[in-house]
């Protein structure tokens, strides 16, 4: 056989795949944060007295000053749409059947990024009043996708 | 060092805490799937493993044969001017005992992988492969081994169709 030539019989391509796995503890105040989320269905957040800053998620510690954070609230579950993105297309690329809403909600002075749901896209606009939507107790696992998304408040 | 150190600081968590759902986590497989093109060369050398041939090229400006193939000449840079079936069998250059698996797991019985210098391929032209039917102690290098096979239904055109090299007995009288 001529060194250019190959051996149609072989491989064209070695498939393979690589085993990477990985286990993400989410850390004390995260611990805390998604507990509340899962047994008691609220979000907490975390005060700093001296910077008057209500951190949401909660952290252990200030951004600001460094100080420690003791202060623990529920910050109720309603928030504001700070600003949002429509996607027409999945992680892969592919088209979805249904367009996805992603907004960051503000809530305290800090916010969660989430899926808006129960409204049109053409109908979601900055500030608007937004609560969270969570799963039945007994599917919750102690995740952000335990709240299923966020929805306009009816008024 | 980290022998002096008692108390490390932070959250020690075992095995149990994450099974008994003392803590919470989440759990993530990054798909990591890839296709890597044979080429000209190995796609032939794969195919000649699944017939249960070592296959080399050879350079008849440089008189050289390496294994694997190659299209190219490494010496002249010239395209080579053929495949050469090899034999199976050859010389341990260079070997070493490894007490872990690939994902760093401790096992008592070593794997013992070797370069191994291919009959018929040039000198210091070998390929990389398991020493098997081998206490640890007695691989030597410049030993002689042959090629284990898998049975002939079960090969797929990989390397792994040699399960692994294993000495040959010698007869010296």
């Amino acid at each position: 056989m001529s060194i250019l030539g190959h051996d149609p019989a072989g491989p064209a391509a070695w498939l393979g795949d690589l085993p990477v796995t990985s286990r993400y503890t989410f850390g004390l105040a995260g611990e805390r944060f998604f507990r509340a989320i899962k047994d008691e269905g609220v979000i907490m957040g975390t005060n700093c007295p001296a910077c008057d800053l209500t951190y949401v998620p909660a952290r252990i510690f200030c951004e600001r000053c460094l100080a420690s954070l003791e202060t623990w609230q529920d910050v109720g579950t309603i928030g504001e749409v700070y600003t949002f993105t429509i996607l027409f297309v999945d992680k892969d690329g592919l088209p979805l059947d249904e367009p996805e809403i992603i907004a960051f909600i503000q809530i305290g002075d800090g916010g969660l990024v989430h899926r808006l749901g129960d409204i049109e896209a053409e109908d979601v606009e900055f500030g608007l009043a937004v609560e969270a939507v969570f799963k039945p107790k007994k599917s919750r696992e102690g995740a952000i996708t335990d709240i299923t998304h966020f929805r306009p408040i009816k008024a | 060092m980290t022998s002096k150190i008692k108390d490390f600081p932070g959250t020690p968590l075992t095995e149990k805490d994450f099974e008994q759902g003392r803590v919470l986590y989440r759990h993530d497989k990054i798909e990591a799937w890839y296709a890597w093109d044979t080429g000209t060369a190995i796609r032939t050398y794969l195919a000649a493993l699944q017939e249960g041939i070592l296959l080399g090229s050879y350079c008849a400006t440089c008189r050289k044969t390496v294994i694997p193939p190659r299209t190219v000449c490494e010496w002249c840079f010239r395209p080579m001017d053929e495949y050469v079936p090899l034999q199976d069998s050859g010389t341990v250059n260079t070997y070493s005992l490894c007490y872990v698996t690939w994902d760093v797991k401790r096992i008592e019985e070593p794997e013992i992988p070797a370069v191994i210098d291919i009959d018929g391929a040039s000198p210091l032209c070998g390929i990389m492969h398991k020493l098997g039917e081998v206490a640890p102690e007695d691989v030597k290098i410049g030993m002689r081994v042959q090629a284990v096979w898998k049975p002939e239904d079960e090969r797929e055109g990989a390397i792994t169709d040699i399960l692994y090299f294993k000495p040959v007995k010698e007869d010296r009288s």
